[in-house]
């Protein structure tokens, strides 16, 4: 009886390990479960990588394309607006003023107009002893030239003095005269025919007047200041009526659009 | 034969400037001997050459006539338009 009754025993237990077993298994598969459950909500199945319609690739070509279009188009515009200025220009003519002239400075030296070439000149004719209207310009003259040197970004402009009255302006006292309105100031004068010829080029008018009993006359002449460019050319004039800062402003506009038609870039 | 200073220029243009002022003051065209302004006239003719004064004498007619014409108008001369 002992031996069936352990029998027995022995088969419950074993029956009993089983059930255990059985739900081992399943609490194991519960976890792998809610591992699986877990893992979905932060990496999805990911797909293969398809290519979209912005690429780096087809920025860098739009960009370059687009660039060189654009460079294209402003290098036209240059053209054209380079075009226009030459066309004004042409259209207005040349005036035939300024030329080559031939002087005498304050110390003996001979100058000619293209000893000055790669220079902004400023010239005004006047004589020595003129009572009231050539002080007045040359000083006017000093004080445009004063203006012009304090702006950093203009070139230099040499302002000269022509003498209309060459018997009685020798260069020292061209000399000595011109340096009582500024030290930048060239005086110029000469023989008779050096003087004629250098204000016919300027269209210039002179004319002494009658001399009275201590010989002394007085010089009648145009009233003008010229604007002669780097290459030598009459650019601009100025009279009696204008001030220095309208002279001042007109030539840094001259300047500019010498600038502008002598440019030797592409931009 | 040099030219008139700095200096010089404004001496004769200062005893000019003063004639002037005299001239419009008494409402004279010119000096007359004994008047009032010929004191500044001996002055100014004193400052200046000569010629300088010719011509300041010439310009401050023109500059008078300059400024009745700019204020007063002008009148037409009828004989020069027929």
């Amino acid at each position: 009886m002992s031996g069936v009754s352990s029998n027995f025993l022995r088969i419950i237990s074993k029956k009993f390990q089983t059930s255990r077993v059985s739900t081992n298994l399943l609490e194991r598969r519960n976890i792998t479960l809610l591992n699986y459950t877990r893992n979905c909500s932060t990496k999805p199945p990911q797909p293969k990588p398809q290519k979209g319609f912005v690429t780096w690739k087809s920025v860098a070509t739009t960009g370059i394309l687009g660039g060189g279009f654009l460079a294209f188009m402003l290098y036209l515009k240059k053209e054209k607006e380079f075009a226009q200025v030459q066309e004004r220009q042409r259209m207005l003519g040349k005036a035939a003023i300024g030329g080559y002239f031939e002087l005498v400075d304050s110390s003996g030296k001979t100058r000619t107009s293209q000893d000055f070439h790669g220079n902004w000149l400023l010239i005004y004719f006047g004589f020595t002893h003129c009572p009231d209207i050539c002080p007045d310009e040359l000083e006017k003259m000093a004080a445009v030239v004063d203006n012009l040197d304090k702006s950093e970004d203009t070139p230099k402009v040499q302002p000269i003095f022509i003498s209309v009255d060459p018997n009685r302006d020798t260069p020292e006292i061209v000399g000595k005269y011109c340096s009582e309105f500024s030290p930048r100031l060239l005086g110029l004068t000469g023989t008779e025919q050096q003087v004629a010829k250098a204000c016919k080029a300027y269209r210039v008018y002179f004319s002494a007047g009658p001399k009275d009993k201590d010989s002394d006359y007085i010089v009648d002449h145009t009233i003008i200041m010229y604007l002669v460019d780097p290459d030598g050319e009459f650019v601009d004039y100025y009279g009696q009526t204008r001030n220095s800062e309208e002279i001042a402003d007109s030539i840094k506009i001259n300047m500019l659009k010498y600038g502008q038609l002598h440019k030797k870039s592409w931009f | 034969m040099s030219f008139p200073t700095r200096e010089e220029r404004s001496v004769c243009w200062g005893a000019r400037d003063k004639y002037w002022e005299c001239l419009d003051k008494n409402g004279e065209k010119e000096a007359v001997t004994g008047g009032p302004c010929a004191e500044f006239r001996k002055i100014y003719e004193k400052s200046c050459s000569a010629q300088w004064v010719k011509h300041f004498d010439r310009k401050r007619s023109y500059l008078q006539f300059k400024h009745k014409i700019e204020t007063e108008g002008y009148e037409i001369n009828k004989n020069s338009l027929r």
